[in-house]
């Protein structure tokens, strides 16, 4: 089932990949132009993917509830280390995630809080103060 | 003699000392990297890429370290296999088969040397095939024109899946994804802006190393996260030092591994995990006497041979044509891209420096390894100890800090997330996550190629399947797609991730 999903995606990703390349307009000495390119790998996209949906083979197993609650949580971690990470500086928002993600992981609290506690400025001594990698300590917010 | 005047002005590069320091830097995290379960070669190597390019090392030590590395996984994958059952990475499942056993009858220090030596043996053949016959394929690639070399992409994006018994429909979406990706950004030889909807973001394009990074350490997080795996305990190491006996009751198996592995290491997209299939699957019709999987010296020696070795084959399409055999190489290949080098025929006259000294710092890489892995175990067996929880998390705190420390973007590190969501996703799908990388990666290259040889016949698709070279090229394709759409249909090879 998921195969036909998998394979209407690429259908609808191809069709639109396509469909705008007829946007990019050739130069001169360049007969074909930025086009051709896009139409040579989406046209066969499209065709794969329009078999994959009509003849599909495989389905995937996702986790059970638990599990993608788990996942849901580790992307939030995720976005948050990204967008927080200049605001906030690297080594508040690294405790956070590397926390976050250990207990996700099945540390107990305390575990988890030494881990981060250690790994967090320990991380930023070894890379920034030692190997001379720039990385904000404290962040944007802070001044 | 030529050859031998080259590899020994390599060594002159790889003795540089930060070279030194690199091999064994190198060789002792990968070993670490490979024996931890959860993470490979591809992984190990996709993490260290953007801290190569913060410290500025120049290509040659940055391959060095990441050959080393990717040599290093290969050694340490077996260590886990053996004394926990679990691969510590994806060419040591097979590892497992012999080397478990064994270690439940209190032979584990048996099987680790066995192990230790099979796997020197197999990258020693390996780097010694490397030496001679690249620079013949390199001479014989300069005949190339644009048309041949875009039959090689696509024989590259139609292989690469490679006979893993995945539908190879999936591969080439996957590749075709990848392609797709590569064309967003400025058009290099017109300056059309494609597939940037206005963000000026994006307008250099999605960067291969961040999405790397993404595709295979964060995606690894996740997969993580699905189910909290447990194989069977630590096994005691029984007996301290190794009997040599049993050692040398596995060097005929290592050695028709080494070959093995190494012929299926250079075929494009075979790569090491079917190198050590291929070994332990041949190893056993010939030498089976009931005695396989239950612990034969001979089971485990050949495996580890066959996907050491393959790891160095792989390496021979990569130098030489600039297309990929494995993942790993793959993810290589995206720093030397990066790093403003196109590797192919030409890399060995414009570059002899970073070949020989690669070469070179392969052979020091092996010897390394072998005194790591025999007299030193002892210190990778205790990391097995360490819990995921405390580890996982510092893989992705390194990402973070090493994409941050190239590209100093917080949008680069929000690519880099939406390229694990999107790597987990295509993974569950049973999409292999190599073709996208490479289709990302060489993209660019093809595109340039095609168009070249179209303004060569002005716009005629003919021009394509005219040289003899090209042709081969196509069947040579059309015949593997095949193989591997029969494979799929009976699958018989255990799927890799």
């Amino acid at each position: 089932m998921t195969d036909r999903l998998a394979g209407l995606a690429f259908v609808l990703l191809a069709t639109g990949y396509v469909w705008l390349s007829a946007g990019y307009t050739a130069g001169f000495g360049d007969p074909l132009g930025p086009a051709i390119f896009p139409r040579v790998v989406g046209i066969p996209a499209i065709i794969l993917g329009l078999s994959l949906a009509i003849w599909p083979r495989h389905t995937a197993i996702w986790a059970g509830p638990a599990g993608l609650a788990r996942q849901a949580a580790a992307v939030a971690l995720l976005i948050f280390y990204a967008l927080m990470l200049e605001p906030l500086g690297f080594v508040a928002t690294s405790f956070v995630s590397i926390l976050g993600l250990g207990l996700l992981m099945g540390a107990t609290a305390l575990a988890g809080v030494v881990t981060a506690g250690l790994a967090a400025p320990g991380l930023y001594l070894l890379f920034d103060r030692l190997m001379g990698l720039p990385l904000p300590l404290v962040g944007t917010w802070f001044g | 003699m030529e050859i031998l005047s080259s590899l020994w002005s390599g060594f002159a590069v790889a003795a540089l000392p930060i070279n030194l320091a690199l091999i064994f830097g190198g060789c002792f995290a990968g070993t670490l990297i490979g024996a931890l379960p959860g993470l490979g070669p591809v992984n190990g190597v996709a993490i260290l890429i953007p801290l190569t390019f913060a410290f500025g090392l120049d290509a040659t030590s940055s391959m060095i370290l990441l050959s080393a590395v990717y040599y290093g996984c290969m050694y340490g994958g077996r260590i886990s296999a053996i004394l926990l059952n679990i691969p510590g990475d994806e060419p040591a499942i097979m590892t497992t088969l012999d080397g478990y056993p064994m270690a439940k009858k209190g032979q584990a220090a048996d099987a680790l040397a066995i192990s230790g030596v099979a796997s020197f043996i197999g990258a020693t053949l390996a780097t010694i095939g490397l030496t001679l016959f690249a620079p013949m394929l390199a001479k014989a690639a300069i005949h190339f024109g644009p048309s041949d070399y875009f039959a090689l992409y696509v024989m590259a994006f139609a292989t690469i899946g490679g006979i893993t018994g995945t539908d190879p429909r999936k591969t080439l979406l996957a590749a075709m994804l990848g392609l797709m990706l590569g064309t967003v950004g400025l058009d290099p030889s017109t300056g059309v802006a494609r597939y940037t909807f206005g963000s000026f973001n994006l307008y250099d394009g999605f960067d291969p190393i961040v999405a790397l990074v993404g595709l295979f350490a964060l995606s690894e997080i996740l997969f993580f996260l699905e189910e909290r795996a447990h194989g069977g305990g630590l096994v005691p190491p029984g007996r301290v030092f190794p009997r040599f006996s049993r050692v040398r009751e596995g060097l005929g198996a290592s050695l028709r591994g080494s070959l093995i592995g190494f012929v299926a290491g250079i075929l494009p997209g075979a790569g090491a995990s079917l190198g050590a299939v291929m070994s332990y699957s041949f190893e056993k019709r010939i030498s089976d006497k009931g005695t396989f999987g239950q612990g034969d010296p001979r089971g485990v020696a050949a495996p580890e041979a066959g996907n050491n070795a393959a790891s160095g084959g792989a390496l021979i399409p990569m130098l030489t044509l600039g297309v990929p055999g494995s993942g790993t190489t793959a993810v290589m290949l995206a720093m030397l891209i990066s790093l403003n080098i196109q590797p192919g025929p030409l890399l060995f006259q414009r570059s002899p420096d970073l070949v020989w000294g690669l070469v070179a710092a392969l052979y020091l890489a092996n010897l390394v390894l072998l005194i790591l892995n025999l007299p030193l175990i002892g210190m990778f067996t205790r990391v097995l100890g360490l819990p995921a929880w405390g580890l996982m998390p510092l893989v992705v705190a390194i990402s973070y800090l090493g994409v941050y420390a190239i590209t100093h973007a917080a949008f680069d590190l929000m690519v880099m997330v939406g390229f694990g969501i999107l790597g987990f996703v295509l993974r569950k799908l049973e999409f292999s996550l190599v073709p996208v990388v490479l289709g990302l990666l060489l993209g660019m290259d093809m595109e340039n190629n095609l168009r070249r040889a179209l303004s060569i016949s002005g716009g005629d698709f003919t021009i394509l399947v005219e040289s003899p070279i090209a042709v081969t090229i196509y069947a040579l394709t059309i015949a593997f797609l095949a193989l591997s759409l029969w494979l799929s249909r009976r699958s018989i090879v255990p799927t890799p991730s």
